[in-house]
């Protein structure tokens, strides 16, 4: 009997015996010199090491239990997807340059410098197979919060332009066209038009003065228009001075995604700008997950000061609507799953939100197993659905997801995100699955009482 | 000076000042990096009582990471509880603490210290051999992970073999023991044992995080 | 040529009866872990021995040994045994003294010459001559001249055997044991303070019968007697096993009777004969009667801490060092966290 070695595991989904091909695409943006690519990515390693996240890499005890908790190994039985193993540059970086025994692990070379082939490889562990979900931060028995690190990891390797190039692609065109898809204020303007006519709602745009900001994402804006109407007829109906914004209506950020802290400030600062603007006392976040991580809980620390407004994710904001009986809702008779956005559930803190909304609209609701805060990740998210060449490992992960679903024999499955939207879309159309994600915020806005 | 008194005035000595010094060192060195300010508004009061939370929490496993990490988990806890046990709760190890704490408390019948050192050492020996065959712990694995693995079971096995003697004299074994019980103690604050008193401030810090965001901690 | 009477005509001479002396023998055997089938002969052996010459040097020593060895309620066996070697030198006990008693000694020397038994109580001062004398020689050079025609040396007591009383810190004497000067002869430690007579007619016994010393552990004592802690063959010893110790010396363990290595006792790393010897003519042994043992047959037992401070208690001085180390700590700490900002500050400027 052979042995399969960590590094060449057996392909377990393939057709016939074989082993799982090695990933030899290495994606380079720019054209630095080697060493400085290195050091650049050193550099901003460093940047990152605060007394937190050098708490967390003097920690780890290589116990490997984040391995079970983390999809991506689950799925494949690869080591190198062992959530730690995915920070092992970052660690190596933290106890050579910061850890508080660095001149040891310098003078005597306990850890080696990071090397460009390192990077290379690390590119796919830190990119093309974590999507930041989190779940391996809860199986850790020291508490790191892995996911965390693995976005900070990131930095160093954005600025020593070792990123997939999808990502970086998608990154740059929203740093410059101020969307991920290129959707300029005008196309956004003229789609909220479209969607106005075509719902027959009334949606405010660019108003001076309003108490809330609405915000949409991109793949929305492109994929899922209606979802404008959507949250245009939910915040019409709970009588809100609301409006959208052409100078701040991008809630994605891929300046976080992709790990460029410049543009992730640039994208937040948008819309703190444009709400504070507008003397805003509250910006409602769309169906988006890393939105919420970006604004609600990274927001006020780009901005540096405590945010002069309230930031809700629009479950929480039809939870809030909800109970204080500012809209109604109809019953709706059928069964529910609800896909948790680790961002908005596990991370964020707003798990029991769409939990209220699903209560008040009276369907069956069958929770997944372990779903909520230990929901398995769409594998789409922190950027990972924009990585084509990691389609292939991301449909094999969806098949937590395709069980955990089918589990519950529910006859419509909800989610508050695009992003999962969009990866479970694509990976419905892959396997020809039965299951069509829908939005729980649209099933709201077509069960509105008394609308106006 | 024989070998005993050796062990038990100056290597327990330097022993005591190294790993008083590199527990400071780590702890100071890790403390005193830059502070991550923080203004978002919480979601839940989060602070000191967040940290306590989980620093006890996180001694259960959660409900859906139960099947994945049973075995690891059950050696982890009889490795970590035989070892207190044994430390704490032997009768002799006591009226050692007590040589400088000034108080005491009951211990344990000596099969019963026995018993847990025992199951200790197997324990180790379980968690060793997964180290050394387990895709992951291969890979993930270094120097640091079987030095302390080494300098963990060492005391047990050389405090185990007192009753048992095996044709070697008791004050060597008492000194041997001594000794290695040294050597933990200087390598603790540096490698990966330092959990010992890392746990406290990752789980404490992840508790404040990630509670007042209202999140799952 | 006078005739010399032997051990077994000595004994009989006194009134020991034949069943006294076989029961005698007996024990000395199982002692010396013999078997049974060696009684005979080591009866035979003792009642043909001829009295051996023994001269007994006392040095810096408080008498105890001798005491041990004298001061028994009632005639012993070992007593007897004991008077019938030819004690031909013992400054305490013998009747002649000055130049008369120093001529006994040349005498038994010269007489015996490669045959006679040194034994010594005391510790050997180096610091300077003058701090014990006998009749103007010095107990260096007295004993240097006994033991170049002996054919052994036996070591009484700690104090000759490792240094004792008179060598425990800080030593003013510079007190020395035997072991340490005499490096030509077999040297046999019988150590204890006091020694267990019993063990010295043992040890004299076995030369008798078969003309040699018998087998010794690293500090030069015989294993027979030594080979074995006090602890492991204590019979409080199943209290230390279930936990069950005196915490005080009144307490209600300690009148029933549990372990006492709580009150300091040194039985574990104490190899003696105490336990199954005991003392007294078999009465008890100290921790039969609710003392800790001292460990007094130890080298250093002296300087190994308090007589009452348990085994296990760590030596540590003040906690000023440790102190000192938490401080150092705390710097090296705070420098490394500093060390660390600056890369950062330098590499977020490069950068």
């Amino acid at each position: 009997m052979t042995t399969v070695d960590g590094r060449h595991p057996l392909d377990r989904e393939a057709e016939r015996l074989a082993y799982k091909p090695p990933e030899v695409r290495h994606d380079i943006q720019g054209d630095m010199e080697t060493e400085e690519r290195v050091e650049k990515a050193m550099h901003h390693f460093v940047k990152n090491f605060n007394s937190q996240t050098a708490s967390y890499l003097d920690g780890c005890l290589h116990c490997g239990m984040c391995a079970d908790a983390c999809h991506f190994h689950v799925r494949t039985d690869d080591p190198r997807y062992t959530p730690i193993w995915k920070l092992e540059l970052f660690k190596q970086a933290y106890k050579r340059e910061a850890g508080p025994f660095a001149l040891f692990y310098r003078l005597f070379g306990f850890k080696k410098k990071v090397t460009i082939d390192q990077l290379e490889e690390w590119q796919h562990l830190l990119y093309d197979s974590c999507t930041v979900c989190g779940r391996c931060s809860l199986v850790c028995p020291m508490g790191i919060d892995i996911a965390g690190l693995v976005s900070m990891a990131r930095h160093g390797m954005f600025m020593a332009g070792l990123i997939p190039h999808e990502l970086h692609e998608t990154a740059k065109r929203a740093a410059e066209t101020g969307s991920p898809l290129g959707i300029t204020p005008d196309k956004f303007e003229d789609r909220v038009e479209w969607m106005a006519d075509e719902h027959d709602v009334e949606i405010p745009m660019d108003v001076e003065q309003a108490d809330v900001l609405a915000v949409m994402s991109s793949i929305e804006i492109q994929k899922y228009p209606q979802s404008i109407a959507a949250t245009a007829r939910i915040l019409n109906a709970a009588g809100e001075s609301w409006t959208f914004r052409t100078d701040g209506f991008e809630a994605t950020n891929f300046g976080m995604l992709s790990g460029n802290p410049g543009w992730q400030k640039e994208a937040t600062m948008k819309l703190i700008n444009a709400a504070i603007k507008i003397g805003a006392k509250l910006i409602v976040l769309p169906e988006c997950g890393h939105a919420y991580m970006a604004l609600r809980w990274m927001g006020a620390n780009m901005y540096g000061k405590p945010l002069p407004f309230k930031v809700m994710h629009i479950s929480e904001y039809m939870a809030d609507a909800l109970n204080t009986g500012k809209i109604k809702v109809k019953k709706v008779d059928t069964s529910v799953t609800y896909h948790d956005p680790c961002q908005v559930s596990r991370r964020g803190g707003a798990t029991q939100a769409a939990r209220d909304v699903i209560r008040h609209l009276g369907v069956d609701f069958r929770e997944m197993e372990y779903g909520g805060d230990y929901n398995w990740c769409c594998g789409g998210g922190g950027g990972v659905v924009t990585i084509k060449r990691a389609d292939p490992l991301r449909h094999r992960v969806f098949k937590l997801k395709m069980d955990q679903v089918e589990k519950t024999d529910a006859d419509e499955l909800l989610s508050s995100c695009a992003n999962c939207r969009q990866s479970f879309d694509d990976s419905q159309e892959h396997f020809n699955w039965d299951y069509k994600m829908g939005s729980l915020m649209e099933m709201v806005a077509e069960n509105l009482e008394d609308e106006a | 000076m024989d070998l005993l008194d050796f062990a038990r005035g100056p290597a327990l000595q330097v022993a005591a000042y190294i790993l008083v010094a590199g527990v400071l060192w780590r702890l100071v060195g890790i403390i005193m990096l830059k502070e991550k300010p923080e203004f978002s508004e919480p979601r839940k009061p989060g602070g000191f009582m967040a940290a306590l939370k989980v620093i006890y929490t996180r001694s259960f496993t959660a409900a859906p990471f139960k099947r994945a990490t049973l075995y690891p988990k059950m050696l982890a806890y009889v490795l970590h509880i035989g070892f207190f046990v044994v430390i704490f709760l032997f009768v002799p190890h006591i009226v050692f603490f007590e040589g400088f704490l000034g108080f005491d408390w009951p211990g344990l019948p000596n099969n019963l210290i026995y018993l847990s050192g025992v199951a200790a050492v197997v324990a180790g020996i379980a968690l060793l051999v997964r180290r050394l065959t387990h895709p992951v712990l291969k890979l993930i694995s270094n120097f640091d992970d079987y030095f302390s693995w080494f300098v963990t079971l060492l005391p047990i096995v050389t405090g185990l073999m007192m009753p048992v003697r095996m044709g070697v004299r008791y004050e060597t074994l008492l000194a041997i023991h001594i000794l290695s019980v040294a050597v933990l103690m200087i390598w603790l604050p540096f490698g990966k044992l330092g959990h010992t008193f890392l746990v406290f401030v990752t789980r404490g810090t992840t508790g404040m995080v990630f509670e007042r965001r209202g999140a799952k901690t | 040529m006078k005739t010399i009477p032997t051990l077994g005509d000595i004994l009989q001479a006194q009134g020991v009866s034949r069943r006294g002396f076989m029961k005698y023998c007996a024990a000395t055997a199982s002692l010396l872990a013999l078997p049974p089938a060696m009684v005979p002969r080591i009866a035979n052996a003792l009642e043909q021995a001829r009295r051996p010459s023994v001269i007994w040097l006392s040095f810096q020593e408080c008498t105890g040994c001798t005491e041990s060895l004298t001061r028994s309620s009632s005639p012993t066996l070992e007593g007897l045994i004991f008077d019938s070697i030819s004690l031909d030198y013992h400054h305490t006990l013998q009747a002649a003294s000055g130049d008369a008693a120093e001529a006994a000694r040349h005498a038994a020397m010269e007489e015996n010459m490669g045959q006679y038994l040194v034994l010594v109580d005391g510790s050997i001062p180096m610091g300077n001559p003058g701090f014990s004398t006998i009749a103007g020689i010095s107990n260096y050079d007295m004993l240097m001249e006994t033991v170049e025609g002996a054919a052994a040396v036996v070591a009484i007591g700690s104090c000759a055997a490792f240094g004792g009383i008179p060598g425990a810190n800080p030593n003013p004497t510079g007190a020395v044991s035997v072991q340490d000067l005499v490096k030509d002869k077999p040297v046999v430690n019988v150590p204890g303070c006091p020694p267990i007579p019993m063990v010295i007619t043992a040890v004299l016994a076995q030369f008798l019968t078969f003309g040699q010393l018998p087998e010794l552990d690293i500090h030069g004592r015989p294993m027979a007697f030594f080979g074995q802690t006090i602890h492991d063959r204590c019979y409080r010893r199943p209290f230390y096993e279930q936990g069950k110790f005196a915490e005080t010396f009144d307490d209600e363990g300690a009148r029933k009777g549990w372990c006492l290595f709580k009150l300091g006792c040194k039985g574990p790393i104490t190899y003696n004969a105490c336990a199954t010897v005991k003392w007294n003519a078999g009465t008890s042994f100290p921790i039969e009667s609710g003392h800790p043992c001292l460990g007094c047959s130890e080298p250093g037992f002296w300087d190994k801490g308090g007589f009452y401070a348990p085994l296990s208690t760590g030596k540590f001085d003040s906690g000023e060092k440790l102190a000192g180390a938490a401080v150092a700590g705390v710097a090296l700490g705070a420098a490394a966290a500093v060390a660390g900002r600056r890369r950062q500050a330098k590499y977020t400027k490069e950068a």
